[in-house]
C-alpha cells in the first residue's frame, strides 16, 4: 500500500534517512518540514495520510500539540518519533503512538505498516514491538 | 561575773576561699547598690524585734566597704570596712555573737564602740553563697551589752532569716539568668536570616523573630494563634494545615515546602520546618519551627533540571544523527549495507543505554518501568519477541540497579548476545527461547544466557567474531569480570561472573566512603 506521507523533522540528516526509508518501501513522501507552522500549511494544502512526528522541532517542544492537532482535527494519521519518548510518556489523544529514535528499517517499516492498517481500519493483531502504543 | 567570752562557732584563722572568689560571688547577684526591696526591708524589721534591738542589717561585704541591703536603724546605706563587725564575723564558719563589745579585743577600740553610737551587742549569721562563698551577713546590733548572751529562738530567726535571704537573692540571680538566656535567644533569632516561631504545645503562635514580621510586613501579633495559615497560598494552605495537625497530634517532626506571602505580596517558595522541644517525662512542652526562604535555591533547581533536559535531549539526538549518517553513507555502498545495520544497531542499543541510566526528571523518565537492570533489558530485547509480542528471552532472578559507566557494557554484552543468538543460534529458530538469569552470589553478580531449542550445536566456533570479542571486551576490560562461554548440546551458554558492585560502581564508591 502506498502512502503519502509528511515528516516533520528538524533534523536534516534524520529526515533524510527516513524519506529514503520510507521511498523505499514505495511510499511517496509529500514533503519534510522542520517546525509547526510549515507543517500545517502542508497538511492544509495535501492529501496527508501519515505523519511522523519529532517532538522536539525547530521552533521548540511543539510536536505534542502538533500531534494531537493534526489527528484530532485535521485527519491525519500520527506517528510519534523521537529521541525523548518521556515526553509523550501519558500519551496523545488521537494518535497512535511512538517510535524510539535511534532505530532500524524494519522497525520504522512495521511501525508505518501498523499505523496505515489502523487507518484503514483493517484488524491488526499485534503492533509491532519496538512501538509504544497510546491508550 | 566572768569575762563574756566571745562565742565562736567555730574558730578559723585561715578561710578555705580567696578574697577574690568571695568578691566574684557576690558581684554576680548583682544585688550591690540596687534600691531597697520590702522583702528584704521586712526581714531586718523582723530581726530587730525578735532581738529587741535597735539595729538589724542585711550586710554585703564588698571591696573596702560594706553594703547594707536593707537596715533598720542605721540610717546608711554602708560604711567603710576598718569599723566593721561582721568583716570579722564572715571569718566564722557560720555566726558570731558579741555579747559586750567592750570586753572583746577586737572590737574595744572600735570607734563605733568607743564613741557613737556606743555599740555592744553583736549577733551575726553569714550569707553565703551556693558554692559556700560567705558574701555577707544578717546582723542585729545593740548599744547595750547582752553579757547572757542571745536566746537560742533568737539565734534560730536569724539562721531561718539568712536562709530566707539566700534564697532570695538566688531566685534573683536564677531571674536575672532567665532574662538574659531570653534576652540573648531574641537577640540570635532577630539576628538570623531564617523567620522564627514557636508556639504551645496545642500549636498556638505565641512568638515570631523579627524577621518574620520584616518578611511578611504584617503587623505584630497579628499571625498569633492560628492565622499564621492565611500567609500561606491558597493552594498551599490545606497542606500546611494538615501536615502541621499530623505533627502536632504524633510529635513527628514538621518539615512542608509551600509558597509564603511576603510584603510585596509575591508569594514565595519558603522551606518550614518544626521540632518539638520535651520535657523530662518526654512530654511536649513547645514546637520551634524555621522558615526559610528557598525560592532563588528552587528557581536555580528548575533552570538547571532544564539544562541537563536539554543537554540529554541533544545527546540522544546525536545518537540518531549519527544513526542517520552511517545509514545514508552506507546507500552509496550496497556491499557495506550489512556492515552499516550492524553498527547502527549498536549505536542503538548504546542509546537505550543512555535513555535508562541518564539523570532523570518526572517528564524524562522513560516510559518502561524503572529504572533497573531487568527493566532496561527487556526494552532491550523487545525487538526479539515472536510475533505475538511476546518475549523470547525470558528474565529470571535478582534484578538490581545500575549506572551509566556500566550501562553502555551491559547493552554491548546483551546487545551482540541478541544479534548473535538470531543470525546462529536459539533465536534464528520460530520456538527458539534463551532464558537469562542473574544472581546475586555473595559478592559476586552472575548472569547466565542460556540458548534452547536452536540449531545443535557442535562445539566452538572456527572463527571468533568482532561481536564477540565486543562482548569479552565489556566483561572483561570495562566490568572487570569473566566471561566464559559453553558450547552445550542444545545451545550456547555464557556465564558473566561479575563483582556484585561492577553495576553500581559509583554507589558502592559511596557507600565505602
Amino acid at each position: 500500500m502506498t502512502a503519502r506521507i509528511l515528516i516533520i523533522e528538524d533534523e536534516a540528516l534524520v529526515a533524510m534517512e527516513l524519506r529514503f526509508v520510507l521511498e523505499d518501501l514505495g511510499h511517496r513522501v509529500v514533503d519534510t518540514v522542520a517546525d509547526a507552522k510549515s507543517a500545517r500549511d502542508v497538511v492544509r494544502e495535501n492529501d496527508i495520510d501519515l505523519a511522523l512526528v519529532d517532538i522536539h522541532l525547530s521552533d521548540g517542544p511543539t510536536g505534542v500539540a502538533l500531534g494531537r492537532e493534526l489527528g484530532q482535527e485535521m485527519g491525519v494519521t500520527v506517528l510519534f518519533m523521537t529521541a525523548n519518548p518521556g515526553m509523550v510518556r501519558n500519551g496523545v489523544a488521537g494518535t497512535i503512538g511512538v517510535l524510539s529514535k535511534p532505530t532500524d528499517e524494519r522497525a520504522v517499516q512495521t511501525a508505518v505498516d501498523y499505523a496505515l492498517r489502523r487507518r484503514q481500519g483493517e484488524p491488526v493483531m499485534y503492533a509491532p514491538p519496538e512501538l509504544q502504543l497510546f491508550g | 561575773m566572768r569575762i563574756p567570752e566571745v562565742r565562736l562557732s567555730a574558730t578559723t584563722d585561715k578561710p578555705a576561699w580567696n578574697e577574690a572568689d568571695r568578691l566574684g560571688a557576690l558581684r554576680a547577684y548583682e544585688i550591690l547598690d540596687t534600691p531597697r526591696e520590702a522583702a528584704f526591708d521586712e526581714i531586718v524589721n523582723l530581726v530587730a524585734q525578735v532581738f529587741d534591738a535597735p539595729i538589724a542589717v542585711v550586710n554585703l561585704i564588698d571591696e573596702g566597704r560594706q553594703w547594707f541591703k536593707a537596715e533598720t536603724g542605721l540610717g546608711v546605706r554602708e560604711t567603710p570596712l576598718e569599723t566593721s563587725f561582721c568583716a570579722h564575723a564572715i571569718l566564722m564558719q557560720d555566726s558570731m555573737v558579741v555579747p559586750d563589745a567592750t570586753r572583746d579585743d577586737r572590737f574595744s577600740c572600735n570607734p563605733l564602740v568607743t564613741g557613737e553610737p556606743g555599740l555592744r551587742f553583736y549577733a551575726g549569721r553569714l550569707l553565703k553563697s551556693a558554692e559556700g562563698l560567705p558574701i555577707g551577713t544578717l546582723c542585729v546590733l545593740s548599744d547595750k551589752p547582752r553579757p547572757e548572751g542571745p536566746t537560742a529562738l533568737q539565734m534560730q530567726t536569724l539562721q531561718v532569716l539568712a536562709a530566707q535571704v539566700m534564697t532570695l537573692l538566688d531566685l534573683r540571680r536564677a531571674l536575672a539568668a532567665q532574662r538574659q538566656s531570653e534576652a540573648q535567644f531574641r537577640a540570635i533569632a532577630d539576628s538570623m536570616p531564617q523567620m522564627v516561631w514557636s508556639t504551645l504545645p496545642d500549636g498556638f503562635h505565641d512568638y515570631y523573630n523579627a524577621r518574620w514580621y520584616e518578611y511578611t510586613g504584617v503587623p505584630e501579633g497579628s499571625t498569633d494563634g492560628e492565622a499564621w495559615n492565611g500567609m500561606f497560598h491558597p493552594e498551599d494552605q490545606a497542606r500546611a494545615m494538615s501536615a502541621w495537625t499530623h505533627s502536632l497530634e504524633t510529635g513527628d517532626p514538621y518539615e512542608i515546602e509551600y509558597r509564603l506571602r511576603r510584603h510585596d505580596g509575591v508569594y514565595r517558595w519558603t522551606l518550614g520546618r518544626a521540632r518539638p522541644i520535651r520535657d523530662e517525662a518526654g512530654e511536649i512542652t513547645r514546637w520551634f519551627g524555621t522558615c526559610t526562604d528557598i525560592d532563588d535555591l528552587k528557581r536555580s533547581d528548575q533552570a538547571k533540571e532544564l539544562l541537563s533536559q536539554e543537554l540529554s535531549h541533544r545527546i540522544k539526538n546525536i545518537f540518531a544523527v549519527v544513526s542517520a549518517l552511517i545509514a545514508l553513507s552506507a546507500r552509496q555502498h550496497p556491499e557495506a549495507k550489512a556492515f552499516a545495520s550492524a553498527v547502527r544497531t549498536r549505536i542503538s542499543a548504546l542509546a537505550r543505554a543512555h535513555e535508562f541510566v541518564r539523570p532523570h526528571t518526572e517528564t524524562s523518565r522513560p516510559t518502561v518501568g524503572s529504572m533497573t537492570l531487568h527493566a532496561f533489558l527487556a526494552d532491550l530485547f523487545k525487538a526479539y519477541s515472536d510475533l505475538k509480542g511476546e518475549p523470547r528471552i525470558l528474565l529470571d532472578g535478582d534484578d538490581a540497579t545500575f549506572d551509566d559507566q556500566a550501562a553502555t557494557s551491559v547493552a554491548l554484552l546483551f546487545h551482540e548476545l541478541a544479534t548473535n543468538a538470531a543470525k546462529y543460534g536459539a533465536l534464528s529458530r520460530e520456538d527458539g527461547r534463551v532464558t537469562l538469569d542473574t544472581r546475586r552470589a555473595g559478592d559476586r553478580f552472575i548472569l547466565t544466557w542460556t540458548e534452547t531449542g536452536g540449531p545443535a550445536v557442535s562445539g566452538p566456533p572456527t572463527h571468533t567474531g568482532f561481536g564477540s570479542s565486543l562482548a569479552s571486551l565489556s566483561v572483561e576490560g570495562q566490568l572487570g569480570g569473566r566471561l566464559e562461554r559453553n558450547w552445550l548440546r542444545d545451545g550456547l551458554q555464557v556465564v558473566a561472573d561479575l563483582p556484585a558492585t561492577a553495576l553500581s560502581r559509583r554507589r558502592a564508591a559511596q557507600n565505602v566512603a
